[in-house]
């Protein structure tokens, strides 16, 4: 890629807990913080439809403030396994992602980079990961 | 009847469940992490966390046989282990520690400062909370907060669990701050 290029790509940080979904956007080294979600919190009567609900609301607070700091494309890293009984990356990430696809940001590169509980132990990773 | 105590390394759970069976006489506690290394129930080793991958369906398999071979009188078999919620249970307990003092603990039970962290941020991220949920459902998960809780309050909620006079819960912390 040329440099003009790259800058025109950042990424994308999901952080995707059980009733919670927080986005920070940074440049591609991570360094500088271009913007950051409050966060959509899930409404706890009704999870299954607040979660990409939530999600949808956070893209949207700060897709302006991304695309006036000239980003055009976004790779994404997935932390964290989202909401209850659903698959792993959860509904607050999965939304999240169509959300960006939806205010026309290219989507990149997508990684899942959720941690792994350990103690001398850990479970394997196809089997849920977690 | 079987209750699997699960949550992130650090939350307390080898201690609260020996509290547990110091206590009752109708309790039996099998700490898994023990089992998996002394029966060497692991399929691979990952180098970079210095923790070997453990074997689920060989660990299920010993829970039945030891379960069946229970000649301890005991009747409820407490599993210990973090690994817990990826066995069968009647009800799967979580326990929970804020991430920075989880890290905090962590390092003063001596363990590096890699292993604490990336505990911390899987207790930040519920990964275990999740993953007990999407494998028993909300009715058989308890979910217990215990930052500021000594081991014996956390033994009393682990009783009240076994005794069948707290009700599940689930997603009642958040910990995403810690990020
Ligand atoms: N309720 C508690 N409050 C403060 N520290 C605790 C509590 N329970 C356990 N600890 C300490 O935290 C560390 C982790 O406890 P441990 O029982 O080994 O957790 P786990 O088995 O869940 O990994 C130990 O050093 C222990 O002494
Ligand atoms: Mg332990």
């Amino acid at each position: 890629m040329a440099e003009q290029e790259e800058d025109k790509w950042g990424v994308a940080h999901v952080h995707a807990s059980f009733n919670n979904t927080v986005m920070t956007v940074t440049d591609l080294t991570g360094a500088e913080t271009i913007a950051k979600s409050s966060g959509g919190t899930a409404v706890k009567q009704n999870r299954d439809e607040a979660s990409p609900y939530a999600a949808m609301q956070m893209v949207e607070s700060i897709a302006d403030e991304i695309r006036a700091a000239g980003i055009e494309g976004l790779h994404v890293r997935v932390r964290g396994p989202g909401g209850n009984l659903q698959k792993s990356p959860g509904p607050g990430a999965q939304a999240a992602i169509r959300a960006l696809a939806r205010e026309d940001f290219e989507i990149g590169r997508i990684e899942d980079v959720t941690p792994i509980p350990h103690d001398g132990s850990r479970a394997p990773k196809g089997k849920g990961g977690f | 009847m079987r209750v699997a105590v699960t949550g992130t390394p650090g939350t307390g759970k080898t201690t609260a469940t020996d509290i547990l069976a110091e206590r009752r006489n109708d309790v039996d506690v099998v700490h898994l992490n023990e089992v998996i290394e002394s029966e060497e129930l692991y399929e691979a080793v990952d180098e970079e966390r210095d923790s070997v991958v453990a074997d689920l369906d060989r660990l299920a398999a010993w829970v039945d046989d030891y379960e069946a071979a229970g000649d301890d009188g005991a009747d409820v078999l407490v599993l210990d282990s973090h690994l817990a919620h990826h066995l069968d249970a009647d009800r799967v307990v979580v326990l929970r520690c804020a991430p920075e003092a989880l890290a905090t603990r962590l390092r003063e039970r001596g363990e590096s400062d890699a292993k604490a962290a990336e505990n911390a941020e899987s207790e930040a991220l519920d990964v275990v909370l999740s993953k007990a949920v999407e494998a028993h459902g909300l009715d058989s998960v308890y979910e217990i907060e215990t930052t500021r809780s000594s081991p014996e309050e956390v033994a009393d909620a682990l009783a009240a669990v076994v005794e069948g006079t707290r009700e599940p819960s689930a997603g009642d912390v958040d910990y995403l701050d810690y990020l």
